[in-house]
């Protein structure tokens, strides 16, 4: 934004103005964040002293919690359980809402515009009471309790959302590059396969992102469609086994969260870029 | 596919012009088109269009959990329109994703600008500020349950030791306005992150050309967002907005866990009214009507704004 | 054991075919499974050794009649969502967790237990008269009662004897010690919001004064009346002399930490903060110390949690279920069970109550007897889904909070009239279909 020839003095008012401004976001963004640590690591006399300095640790750290959370609960399985079933899961989708969203985008066919709204119309259907009929249907293929439970419902929110995001990145491709494959005498399957897909990388990539994420943190159907402790996601493990009636748990269940965020933002930071200019084409031609 | 025209191949050697016709047929447009929304179209209809229904048929009977229910056409509408909860949850809804939709879109607007300029660290502060979006809500909304507690709230000694609040502060949970801005706080928390990247990918995508144009016409900073930036920035924040009020209207584990709806009542959203009424009190069918009360009302709204992104 | 169990499954699917709607038709395969499963899910009991206990009986039982039985625990808030999905897809788990209105919601959908019931019975010494308040529906024992939490006074000796008190017997006493303990720093903890704690309490309170709920026949609204206007009376000023607003946001575990942190003079709940203050060596714990549920004008009454097991109708082995009940009441396990549990598992049988474990710790020796003064929620009506309503709806601590905010006791009763109304209602119909 920066634009012509400005004196030093002026950029480096412009650039405390902008750390003077970053500040308080990254402080509002950041300390629940900081707090989950900071009480992972507290003991629980100092948790619970009310004259305790609460977000400072001034009895020593200790790592208790988060040997309770690895040795006493199964934690590294929920975690791979959780890994298998977002790595599983978004890839089905992304398939799906690939052909979906290539074929909203760029044929011409009878319905597409009303197929379109409907994919968009299931986004809105309210979620609460919906796991209770998928509860049947899941017992219904035979998956109940099993990871694949969730491995087949998850496409349900996933999809029109990816197929959404999709859309409008593949509407951002020229139309002219596929002519010239379909010209030069490729189908038009591997026209999409090698021709648009690569050029849509980064648009993929952000589907995949927020797809990750999503299930990742799902919860209500993690928590009806899986009954046994080894089958069970991060999330729904964590919150199952730590909070014991009106007692919770509340350095191993910090800890817990901590934990099952690092996979997710490793995954984040590694792909920002990505992500930032595949919304920039899916968001905008939209 | 691909596994079909070999076999096909293969068996149709004698007929050459069978695979070519089919081949043909595959490249229509309109079947290509079909074929590639069929998967879609199946997951649709299998696993989202039957629970569905069935969620339409339960807030239609007197539904109750173990027991089948009976066809009571709006019989449950009828009832919980008169009751003075849902007409509080009405209310509340409105206040929660009007107040938090807008603090969301001017935030988000400034950090998405924010973040677009040049900083040392820049990964590292993109990164940190998408945290609250990538923590699992179910656990992070706890961590905020425990920074609102009313014994060890870290917001209230915080600010009591900065003298802006006399002890022992607000009970941030307990008290009707304050409750509301507790779980309004959090959402905002939770949704700036990714409204202001999908700006942040917005402001990207304006091309330079129409900065420099503007300087040159002499218009200040200010100038350039009002009459640059805004502008184009259009389509996207009607498509975050979209999504955003959709997120916001049926957010469901805020309120389940810092308030569980309470203060008497003045922070229920229909979500957390409809799992309350349906599952922990087993009346299916008044749960599932209390939940679809919001489908005529966001399909309205969508309805608008899509007509809007559409005419961009 | 083999043929019974195959019988049962016969006749409970035929039951299950006819009680539910027509989805069932379009069929699941029967899998049989090799070794047979028998799965249990239960709560996450508050003494983590309670459950690993049950786990090793469980193990013990597996071996006895040859089967694998799993018991799968979550948290409790998170039970009502299982059940009703198992319930819509009739599929899950053999037994489960219930407790308040749960064996009357799903009166169809569980198996019959009258004979277990009455085995049990005759062996030890009878069943608390609650059992029979929250276990048996209009077509029979639907659910074993299991154990119950006692739900006694705890207190803080240190605050009560700075300020030269005596423990109170009665509600009354409660709010003039009160008035004195909050002056001296020390409030009272009562929640008046939505939790169950709240509920619970109120009951309690309401009991003690003479007021209900429903009448007796589960239809009329009796909330109306002046017993409760005493209630909400005594409620206001305790709220305004002897309590700190803090109350109208807690949940269940905000009165365990608020005694824990030293603050809390007295608080009503089960014995977790100081089965707690035990486990984790806190220092207070020599201060904490319990007593009974005070009384009032119409007695002494308590609302405590009371749990019982379900079988499902739609489980292929009830029979083993039933077993494995059995199994697990012989007075050496059950009486494992309570010590594994630190006195927080109460017996709803008269003669398993009679553990040392009680009688050897002077803060627990007057447990047993709040079984005398227990009723499950809805008493003197039955347990229903109306109640079911009100409670999860927190419409009488809903109605507390609205007066002590200002709202005129009348209009306060009447609100929560029209809202037992409303629950009514809903299943009056429901009964007429």
């Amino acid at each position: 934004m920066d634009v012509g020839v400005r004196s030093k003095g002026a950029r480096i008012r412009s650039a405390a103005f902008g750390y003077a401004n970053v500040i308080p976001f990254l402080c509002f963004a950041l300390f629940p964040f900081y707090y989950m640590v900071i009480t992972s690591l507290k003991n629980d006399a100092e948790l619970y002293d009310l004259k305790a300095v609460p977000f400072l640790i001034q009895t020593g750290v200790i790592t208790d919690h988060y040997r309770y959370l690895l040795a006493k609960t199964e934690f590294l399985t929920w975690m791979k359980n959780s890994l298998i079933i977002s790595v599983i899961a978004t890839s089905v989708s992304l398939v799906i809402s690939i052909l979906a969203g290539y074929s909203l985008a760029r044929l011409r066919f009878r319905g597409v515009n009303s197929f379109g709204t409907a994919v968009f119309i299931t986004y809105l259907v309210p979620p609460t009471l919906l796991f209770l009929p998928l509860s049947q249907v899941v017992v219904w293929l035979g998956i109940s309790d099993t990871i694949w439970a969730l491995v087949v419902t998850y496409p349900t929110f996933l999809v029109p959302f990816s197929t959404w995001l999709l859309m409008g990145y593949f509407r951002t491709i020229p139309k002219e590059v596929e002519e010239c494959a379909l010209v030069d005498g490729a189908s038009r399957m591997q026209t999409l396969i090698r021709v648009v897909l690569p050029m849509a990388v980064p648009g993929i990539v952000c589907a995949a992102l927020f797809g990750f994420t999503l299930t990742w943190n799902e919860f209500t159907y993690a928590l009806t469609f899986i009954s046994q402790s080894a089958n069970k996601t991060a999330v729904v493990g964590v919150t199952a086994d730590l909070i014991r009636g009106d007692i919770y748990y509340w350095g191993s269940l910090m800890a817990g969260a901590v934990l099952a965020s690092v996979p997710i933002v490793a995954v984040y930071v590694f792909f920002l870029d990505y992500y930032v200019s595949g919304l920039t084409a899916g968001a905008v031609k939209g | 596919m691909a596994v079909g025209s070999r076999v096909l191949e293969a068996a149709g050697l004698a007929r050459p012009g069978r695979l070519a016709r089919l081949r043909e047929w595959w490249e229509q447009e309109h079947v290509f088109g079909y074929g590639l929304i069929l998967p879609a179209l199946l997951l649709i209809v299998c696993l989202v269009a039957y629970p569905f229904g069935m969620s339409v048929y339960f807030s239609l009977s007197d539904y109750w959990v173990g027991s089948p229910g009976r066809f009571v056409g709006l019989g449950n509408f009828r009832n919980i329109i008169g009751n003075e909860i849902f007409q509080r949850t009405v209310y509340n809804s409105f206040v929660f994703t009007s107040i938090a939709v807008a603090f969301k879109t001017v935030l988000g607007i400034w950090l998405a600008m924010l973040l677009f300029r040049n900083f040392r660290f820049k990964r590292l502060i993109r990164g940190a500020v998408l945290l609250p979006w990538v923590i699992p809500t179910a656990l992070s909304t706890l961590a905020w349950w425990w920074m609102f507690d009313s014994l060890y709230s870290v917001v209230n000694w915080t600010a009591i030791h900065l003298g802006i609040m006399s002890p022992p502060g607000p009970n941030w949970l307990g008290m009707t306005n304050y409750a509301m801005t507790a779980v309004i706080a959090v959402n905002v928390w939770r949704g700036l992150p990714f409204f202001a990247i999908i700006v942040l990918a917005g402001l990207v995508s304006i091309p330079r050309e129409y900065y420099e144009a503007a300087q040159v016409d002499g218009a200040g900073s200010w100038g350039r967002f009002r009459h640059v930036t805004l502008p184009l920035l259009r389509p996207v924040l009607a498509v975050v907005i979209l999504f955003s009020t959709i997120f916001t209207f049926a957010d469901f584990n805020i309120v389940r866990v810092l308030t569980r709806g309470g203060p008497v009542n003045t922070t229920h959203l229909f979500a957390t009214l409809a799992y309350q009424v349906g599952l922990d009190g087993g009346n299916l069918g008044q749960g599932a009507a209390i939940s679809l009360f919001l489908f005529p009302m966001l399909a309205a709204i969508v309805f608008v704004q899509l007509r809007y992104i559409r005419r961009e | 054991m083999r043929a019974t169990s195959r019988r049962e499954f016969m006749r409970a699917a035929s039951g299950a075919t006819v009680g539910m709607a027509s989805w069932l038709a379009l069929g699941k395969a029967p899998a049989f499974a090799q070794k047979r499963e028998l799965t249990f899910l239960s709560w996450n009991h508050f003494v983590p050794a309670s459950d690993d206990e049950l786990r090793k009986q469980a193990e013990a039982f597996g071996k006895l009649a040859n089967c694998e039985v799993r018991v799968d625990t979550i948290a409790h808030l998170q039970l009502p969502a299982k059940r009703a999905a198992e319930a819509q897809s009739q599929s899950g788990h053999d037994l489960m967790l219930t407790g308040s209105a749960d064996p009357f919601l799903f009166e169809h959908n569980l198996a019959d237990v009258g004979d277990l019931i009455g085995e049990l019975g005759k062996q030890y010494g009878g069943w608390y008269p609650f059992a029979k308040e929250s276990c048996e529906t209009a077509s029979g024992w639907k659910a074993i009662p299991w154990f119950w939490i006692s739900f006694p006074a705890t207190y803080n000796e240190t605050h009560f004897m700075k300020a030269g008190l005596q423990t109170p017997k009665t509600w009354a006493e409660l709010l003039h010690h009160g008035k004195i303990l909050k002056k001296q720093g020390n409030p009272v903890g009562i929640a008046i919001s939505h939790c169950a704690d709240a509920n619970s309490t109120f009951w309690s309170i309401l009991w003690c004064y003479g007021g209900k709920v429903l009448e007796a026949d589960g239809k009329t609204p009796a909330i109306t009346s002046d017993r409760t206007a005493q209630v909400i009376e005594w409620y206001k000023e305790l709220y305004r002399d002897a309590m700190e607003p803090e109350v109208l946001s807690w949940d269940d575990a905000s009165n365990n930490r608020c005694i824990l942190a030293g603050k809390c003079s007295w608080i009503h709940n089960p014995i977790s903060p100081y089965n707690l203050a035990l486990a984790k060596k806190m220092p207070i714990v020599d201060e904490i110390n319990h007593h009974n549920s005070p009384g009032g004008p119409a007695g002494i009454h308590s609302a405590p949690p009371i749990n019982s097991v379900a079988i499902w109708k739609f489980s292929k082995n009830v029979q083993l279920a039933k077993d494995f009940l059995k199994f697990l009441f012989q007075k050496e396990n059950y009486d494992a069970w309570i010590v594994a549990s630190n006195a927080f598992n109460h017996p709803p049988l008269k003669n398993l109550a009679d553990h040392p474990i009680w009688a050897r710790n002077p803060k627990f020796a007057m447990l047993p007897k709040e079984a005398e003064y227990a009723h499950e929620r809805g008493w003197p009506a039955k347990p229903s889904a109306a109640i079911q309503l009100v409670q999860v709806n927190y419409v009488l601590p809903d109605m507390v909070a609205k007066a002590v905010n200002g709202m005129p006791t009348k209009r306060a009763m009447a609100w929560a009239e029209d809202q037992i109304k409303l629950a009514v209602q809903g299943k009056l119909r429901e009964a007429g279909a």
